[in-house]
């Protein structure tokens, strides 16, 4: 009985063992920070002067700054056109390129992966260039098709976050076709040939098979690409610039200008904590609502 | 033999050990990038050779987060010795910064041999704050007018004689705009909200007016010069100049474009473009000739405390030495140095940058057309404040009337914080 007790507690060692590495880097690099930052918040925060507590107040300023409030909405929008953009165009890919033969369904894939391997002030020049309205190529384009009025579109009110999205959109969604790839290879051929024989057509096979099998994929791409949406800085500073105005000015912009401009690093640790918040909350409910398992996994009778 | 041979090369370690701490390394930071970085480099490099006791580490191209960079160094007692600070982030940097005048290795000026006749009285008298010297000017720079001589000539202008008022330079770009395809104008090199401000600025501060009272308390830029001055500037549009969103940069250099308001650093990239190109004094546009500038200042950020007076003594030594050599800063930077010597060297006058651009821009300076912006410890929101209003009106969403009250409520917002 004693032999087996602490032969248990040996392989609960070994395990602990072969978790601390990551333990210690996971506290050292996110759980510290986010409470260290939650703690500079409530300061006003500057080291040379001398800081002073200051309790909630920088909160407090912050709900009552109309600028946080657009940044919220300006990042909100961006997170609801390109999380679609990303895993929608990553999944339609990934299943037209695995129901698919022919020569060369390589090199599309690889094209279709290569722009996830362009840094963000890459893809955002190309962009920009792109919509140039003396000498963009799309711009050009579109006013050969007829639009002869196309707007400006990262000089536009209207049209600069959509943007933005859709260039983020062509730049990760390869690489959430790569994952939903390696999902749908999963998928037990039976199954789907099951499904032939009952006579389901293609989009039945879809929607009823399919995406129920790779929801883990699903959900994993979701998650990622919120996180990415809501964190979104590169893009919008090389592009934009946050403009025109504060058009584009996003919350991790906000953060970076209060914080890395302004010297307020009591109000941008606030907005940080906020960001962190608003994506956990994200996450939560994205695994709420779609779950850890795949279909495969779900125990009989719905228990999970 | 063999104990010997070990004394003596204990001796030679001892010896070497000595050399290596005699030399006193001091880190350098800067904000500059491209052809900016490579001048200060060749300097610094040059620094290094002429010297065996002192030698410079030299950092550079971090432009956006320089000044937090800058600060956080102080703050973790990592500062490099030798540091720019642009005249108008005086007051913000000015924590961070040791005062030449008072420092913990007494007076550096005085060390060092620095002192204000060697310099452009205008930019030497801005480096002080609050009683207290902070920096040592390197140069000025400062927006003035490039011109495409191939399209004076297609629009039946002459291109010897730029326009040098309002008058002049309208009749310019009408010309352009009726007998060319070229663009007419762009105010604000590539159009970026920060550059639109610029130009919102000098046409303002023509009007002998300024963005704020004396003591900084409430903004008083809400009023007819203001109006004024953000009408003309999106006349430019109205009158079919150029459009919205256009990149001077980009047009210019393509020669697609007659006329830019562009800084002296716009130099090199217009020579090698392989325009036909000129280059004028800013026009009057309103009641005095006026433009945007400012300046490039070296400084010594606070050191951690126990820093050895060699080192201050170094830096500041460091600071006089590259502003003697600081006409190279001229040649290859395109800058005007503010060490007058340098500013008179024989191998500056004789540059083509100079021939082509930085006597001009020298003449802008003497004659006291330089205008700095904000000088605020918030100079930063404050700007901003300009900069999101401003490119607002230029590209047509808000009213100059609208901008400029916003304007007015952020920014004394800010003031009264």
């Amino acid at each position: 009985m004693s032999t087996q007790r602490s032969r248990r507690a040996r392989r609960q060692i070994t395990g602990i063992l072969y978790v601390l590495p990551f333990v210690l880097v996971w506290l050292t690099f996110l759980v510290w920070p986010v409470i260290y930052g939650f703690y500079i918040s409530l300061w006003r925060w500057d080291p040379l002067r001398g800081s002073e507590f200051v309790g909630l107040r920088n909160y407090q300023n912050l709900f009552s700054d109309p600028r946080f409030w657009n940044a919220t909405w300006n990042t909100l929008e961006f997170a609801a056109i390109s999380i679609p953009l990303i895993v929608g165009f990553g999944l339609i890919f990934a299943v037209m390129l695995h129901n698919s033969r022919f020569r060369g369904k390589a090199f599309v894939e690889a094209s279709l992966f290569f722009p996830y391997l362009l840094n963000v002030s890459i893809i955002s020049l190309i962009w920009a260039w792109l919509v140039d309205p003396d000498y963009g190529i799309l711009i050009h384009a579109l006013r050969l098709l007829g639009w002869q009025e196309a707007p400006a579109f990262l000089n536009h009110p209207l049209w600069v976050i959509p943007l933005i999205a859709i260039a983020t959109g062509w730049w990760l969604s390869g690489y959430r076709m790569v994952v939903f790839r390696a999902a749908l290879k999963d998928i037990p051929q039976s199954i789907l040939e099951s499904a032939d024989i009952d006579g389901a057509n293609g989009w039945t096979k879809l929607t009823r098979i399919v995406i129920p099998l790779i929801k883990p994929a699903i959900l994993f791409s979701i998650v990622l690409s919120a996180l990415s949406a809501f964190s979104v800085l590169g893009q919008v500073l090389v592009m934009t610039e946050g403009g025109p105005g504060r058009s584009s000015e996003v919350l991790a912009l906000y953060l970076y200008r209060l914080g890395f401009h302004y010297f307020r690093m009591g109000e941008a640790a606030a907005v940080g904590f906020l960001l962190f918040l608003l994506m956990l909350v994200v996450t939560i409910l994205a695994f709420r609502f779609l779950g850890f398992e795949s279909e495969f996994e779900r125990k009989p009778g719905g228990a999970r | 033999m063999n104990s010997l041979k070990k004394a003596v090369l204990v001796l030679a370690a001892l010896l070497l050990l000595a050399g290596a701490s005699a030399q006193i390394n001091l880190n350098m930071n800067t904000l500059f990038h491209s052809g900016d970085a490579q001048a200060m480099e060749r300097i610094v490099t040059a620094f290094n050779e002429a010297h065996t006791d002192v030698q410079i580490t030299l950092t550079q191209g971090q432009w956006a987060d320089y000044y937090a960079q800058l600060y956080n160094a102080v703050v973790a007692n990592d500062a490099p010795q030798i540091g720019v600070v642009h005249t108008t982030n005086l007051p913000q940097m000015a924590i961070a910064l040791t005062p030449l005048n008072d420092s913990p290795a007494g007076d550096l000026l005085d060390a060092a041999g620095i002192s204000a006749d060697q310099y452009i009285a205008d930019l030497w008298d801005a480096g002080e704050f609050e009683g207290n010297r902070y920096l040592v000017p390197l140069d000025t720079h400062m927006f003035g007018l490039w011109y495409n001589r191939d399209i004076f000539e297609a629009a039946g202008l002459d291109p010897d004689s730029p326009p040098t008022n309002r008058e002049e330079f309208e009749a310019a770009a009408n010309a352009i705009r009726d007998n060319t395809d070229a663009y007419a104008v762009h105010m604000a090199e590539d159009g970026l909200a920060r550059k639109l401000a610029r130009a919102w600025y000098y046409l303002y501060w023509g009007q002998d007016q300024e963005l704020f009272d004396a003591g900084f308390t409430q903004a008083t830029f809400n009023n007819d010069a203001g109006l004024a001055a953000c009408e003309y500037l999106t006349s430019v549009v109205d009158n079919s100049w150029n459009i919205a969103a256009g990149d001077g940069f980009r047009q210019f250099t393509a020669g697609d474009l007659g006329m830019l308001v562009a800084g002296n650093w716009f130099y090199w990239t217009a020579t090698e473009a392989g325009l036909d190109y000129g280059f004028a004094m800013m026009p009057e546009f309103f009641d005095s000739a006026v433009t945007w500038g400012n300046s490039h200042n070296l400084v010594i950020p606070v050191q951690p405390a126990g820093t050895p007076d060699e080192v201050y003594i170094a830096a500041a030594e460091a600071i006089r030495w590259i502003n003697e050599n600081s006409d190279d800063w001229g040649i290859y930077g395109g800058h005007i140095p503010a060490y007058n010597e340098a500013r008179t060297s024989q191998d500056l006058l004789d540059s083509d940058t100079w021939q082509v651009s930085l006597a001009t821009f020298a003449q802008m300076a003497e004659a006291g057309m330089l205008h700095y912006p904000i000088t605020h410890v918030d100079a930063p929101e404050l700007e901003d404040v300009f900069n999101v209003h401003i490119e607002q009106v230029y590209n047509g969403s808000l009213t100059c009337q609208a901008a400029l009250a916003g304007a007015e409520s952020e920014a004394n917002r800010i003031l009264n914080r």
